[in-house]
């Protein structure tokens, strides 16, 4: 059964349907999904600060080495060393849904792109799928071979830049020396089991190079955005916000001489992923020996959601009806997971499922009242709720921060009313337990791991396995990333592949004209993904003019407030069960360096270089974002 | 010696697009061979590799750099320095490291990270606006608009005369308040 909490039905065909009976079927009931943790009120919170000396207040304002505006407020208990309260706060506006309203809907390639400093390149090319959609634009086999390379480069960039520069410190003997010495010392001594992959001979030696600003990691890892950057400029014209991404494919220049430069550049991450990977189990392996408890730091349940990414150059038709097939053949499968279980792979499940809340974010409900929903079912006549994307309005409403009632810009994203974590390894794990990878020799589906076969480079040809983990905490996601940089490359490797054959063949082709219908109304959706996992941009054209534009991005899944049902959003999740493994007793010393860990594994991107709107329609950059003055009894 | 000018900010941000528009009018004049015009507007990290791609005997010697900084001084005034290439502390540098990796582009930035990371030549001259609005739109603020021609005759006399980059005063980022002025 897909649905536990929605009360959506499959006949004998699997094609979904509300189930007879239910007069108000999406009711924002008080019934608390299944199995969701539930957050302390804000009275309750409130009283064991007043009561007891040892529970203190801590807020991470802003999160640091993170992309973008996150603040974070937690209640720590000192004597239970526990998490009590915490929450989550995007401080800034993404304000492109309200941007994107009457205007062409071509703009969104190039104004959405903006949304990230990082991944520009991954809003481009899901609005060009909306677009596709909407207007029945289908790329040909060659320019979806090239978008996919061009964003798994973008993938290439971003996450050893997080492994290495925005979590990589945390691990580092920078950081590790002060909040936990004993464990330093313990890591000087621990011989590395991959020395002879990644060369330290100590998880101490390793620690070193984590450092911020000199370890060798740290510059290592600047260096390779150099050349996942260069690979990709070739194909996309600047970084990171792409010129060539167009409705119906890329309007790049394809030449073997291209395709061969691409490739020197590409070809560096086969032995770098051999290293990140190596690295990450020894440091990963390192701490669950040095004390069992960091298993709990970060740890949620195993409930994730990705769309899938990189589609097959046979199979994708941009249509939302055979979505469900094409999403199958992606080289990233599409998923829901469920308590570590894979309860669909099919991308109409996926799509109908989704829901948005915005009881504690800033902004307006846009159901209920009486409104009329626009869209009761998606373009194959499967049921939406008035929540979807499709049917949401955004309507902004800055305000006060408080616990009780709005403390975010971030709304609460809900599959089946419960609480999904996006991320590159939700890709890899719907990928190696769905089992429908393309025929290929790089990558193996087993069903409880990915088998990865990295090419020789200068370090021997390598096969390497990620294992879906047993437990699901901070350093499974930082091992997972690793893994999917090798992932990635290899994608990246069948495609270039791929798209070799097309050249000698002869088809140079990487777009197929269109034109934007401006007439009737027509529906797109761009499922795709970030480096940091889910991303879909959902389209309403009017006349040619773009009607409604509702952005869902894996931060927006991450970072999501507390929700009607007090089940808190996955930072929430992770912070509220991690332990305080710090070695001092004097709150007044504690750096947070393990809620610190748990909200960075998820690798935050917050939507920057946004602006905030006001009723006043002024458009300034900073917003207060101090936590200090939070009217917690308000 | 060879000169790089270069301007910093975001396009279609009005005042704070100055150092992008100064780039753009310099970068159609005639300049001599030892000076290059470029907009720098982009990663700090990607523009530290960029400065060391030169040649090592063809690295620049001196950089102006020109962009809008909010420091809370009146709209429209212009401070020029002589960076005295003093750095922040570690933790700053590397808060300038994320930012900048992760998108931000401001001027304060792009002199950080690229010293840190010795890019920079050890002469830079800093041109500063303060920026009257932040707002989407491609025109300046009429205090900003103002200045606009006589900070690029400013850059151009800092690009091509050392002597004028001697007089000004040597100082930290955001320059010596007693120096500024609005006019």
């Amino acid at each position: 059964m897909c649905f536990k909490n929605l009360p959506i039905e499959f006949d004998a065909q699997g094609k979904p349907y509300l189930r007879a009976g239910v007069a108000n079927p999406y009711a924002p009931t008080t019934t608390v999904p299944r199995g969701a943790p539930a957050q302390l009120t804000a009275e309750n919170v409130e009283q064991l600060l007043r009561r007891n000396g040892f529970i203190k207040e801590l807020d991470f304002d802003p999160v640091t080495r993170v992309a973008g505006a996150l603040a974070f407020h937690t209640v720590a208990d000192f004597n239970a060393r526990k998490v009590i309260e915490a929450r989550s706060m995007a401080t800034l506006f993404r304000g492109y849904e309200v941007i994107m309203v009457g205007r062409d809907p071509r703009d969104a390639i190039y104004i959405t792109s903006r949304a990230c400093g990082v991944c520009g390149g991954v809003h481009s090319v899901t609005s060009a799928m909306a677009i596709e959609m909407a207007i029945g634009c289908v790329p040909p086999p060659l320019g979806i071979l090239v978008r996919n390379m061009a964003l798994a480069l973008e993938f290439l960039y971003d996450h050893p830049l997080h492994l290495h520069l925005l979590a990589g410190p945390d691990y580092s003997a920078a950081m590790v020396g002060p909040t936990n010495p004993s464990l330093l010392a313990r890591a000087r001594t621990t011989e590395a089991a991959h020395a002879e992959v990644h060369g330290f001979r100590t998880i101490g030696e390793l620690m070193d190079d984590l450092n911020p600003l000199s370890g060798k990691l740290y510059l290592e890892a600047l260096h390779m955005t150099r050349v996942a950057r260069e690979a990709y400029v070739l194909i996309c014209g600047k970084y990171p916000h792409p010129q060539t991404i167009v409705p119906g494919g890329m309007s790049s220049t394809i030449t073997l001489s291209v395709m061969n430069e691409m490739f020197t550049r590409l070809a560096q991450f086969f032995d770098y992923s051999k290293k990140l990977t190596a690295i990450w189990d020894d440091l990963t392996d390192f701490f669950y020996a040095a004390n069992p408890a960091y298993k709990h730091v970060g740890s949620r349940r195993a409930h994730m959601i990705d769309t899938g990414i990189f589609d097959h150059h046979e199979a994708y038709d941009a249509t939302y009806a055979n979505a469900a097939a094409w999403g199958d053949r992606r080289w990233a499968t599409p998923g829901v997971i469920v308590d570590g279980e894979l309860v669909t792979t099919d991308l109409h499940r996926l799509n109908i499922g989704v829901e948005e809340f915005v009881e504690h974010s800033y902004y307006e409900e846009w159901s209920g009242n009486g409104q009329r929903q626009r869209f009761p079912t998606d373009p194959a006549g499967y049921p939406l709720s008035p929540y979807h994307p499709w049917n949401k309005v955004t309507k902004p409403r800055p305000q006060g921060q408080n616990w009780k009632e709005k403390y975010t810009w971030d709304t609460a994203p809900r599959w089946d009313r419960q609480s999904m974590e996006a991320g590159a390894y939700a890709r890899l794990w719907n990928t190696a337990v769905a089992r429908k990878l393309p025929p290929n020799p790089f990558i193996e589906s087993t069903g409880t791991s990915l088998k990865l076969r990295l090419p020789k480079g200068a370090l021997p040809e390598m096969e390497i396995e990620w294992k879906v983990p047993d437990v699901w905490n901070a350093f499974e996601r930082n091992r997972g990333r690793a893994y999917c940089t090798a992932f990635t490359a290899l994608v990246a490797l069948n495609n270039w592949t791929a798209a070799m054959d097309r050249l000698k063949l002869g088809d140079t082709r990487t777009s197929t004209p269109f034109e934007i219908p401006k007439r009737g109304e027509q529906l797109g959706v761009g499922f795709w993904g970030a480096g940091r996992g889910y991303l879909t941009h959902h389209l309403v054209l009017d006349r040619g003019a773009v009607a409604n534009y509702q952005i869902v991005t894996p931060s927006t899944w991450n970072a999501s407030p507390t929700d009607r049902w007090r089940q808190p959003g996955p930072y929430e999740e992770a912070v509220l069960n991690t332990p305080l493994l710090e070695e001092t007793d004097d709150p007044k010393q504690f750096k947070g360096i393990d809620i610190l860990r748990a909200i960075r594994s998820f690798d935050p991107c917050m939507p920057c270089t946004t602006h905030i709107h006001s009723d006043a329609g002024v458009i300034t950059r900073e917003v207060n974002t101090c936590a200090c003055g939070v009217d917690d009894g308000g | 010696m060879r000169v790089i000018v270069a301007g910093v900010g975001y396009r279609n941000l009005r005042d704070h697009s100055i150092g992008v528009e100064v780039a753009d009018r310099l970068e159609k004049a005639s300049w001599a061979g030892d000076v290059v015009v470029e907009d720098l507007s982009y990663n700090p990290i990607a523009v530290v590799q960029r400065l060391e791609d030169e040649p090592p005997e063809q690295r620049f010697r001196r950089a102006v750099v020109v962009g809008a900084v909010e420091r809370g001084r009146a709209p429209g005034t212009v401070t020029a320095y002589r960076w005295d290439g003093v750095l922040p502390v570690d933790d700053e540098i590397q808060r300038a490291v994320t930012e900048a990796v992760t998108g931000v582009i401001a001027l304060d930035n792009t002199l950080v990270v690229t010293r840190h990371f010795g890019a920079l030549p050890d002469e830079v001259a800093v041109v500063e606006v303060e920026p009257a609005v932040q707002e989407f739109g491609d025109t300046f603020s009429e205090i900003v608009g103002h200045q606009l021609d006589g900070v690029c005759e400013l850059v151009r006399l800092l690009a091509t005369r050392a002597d004028a980059v001697e007089q000004l005063p040597r100082a930290p980022l955001g320059g010596p308040a007693a120096i500024t002025s609005a006019s």
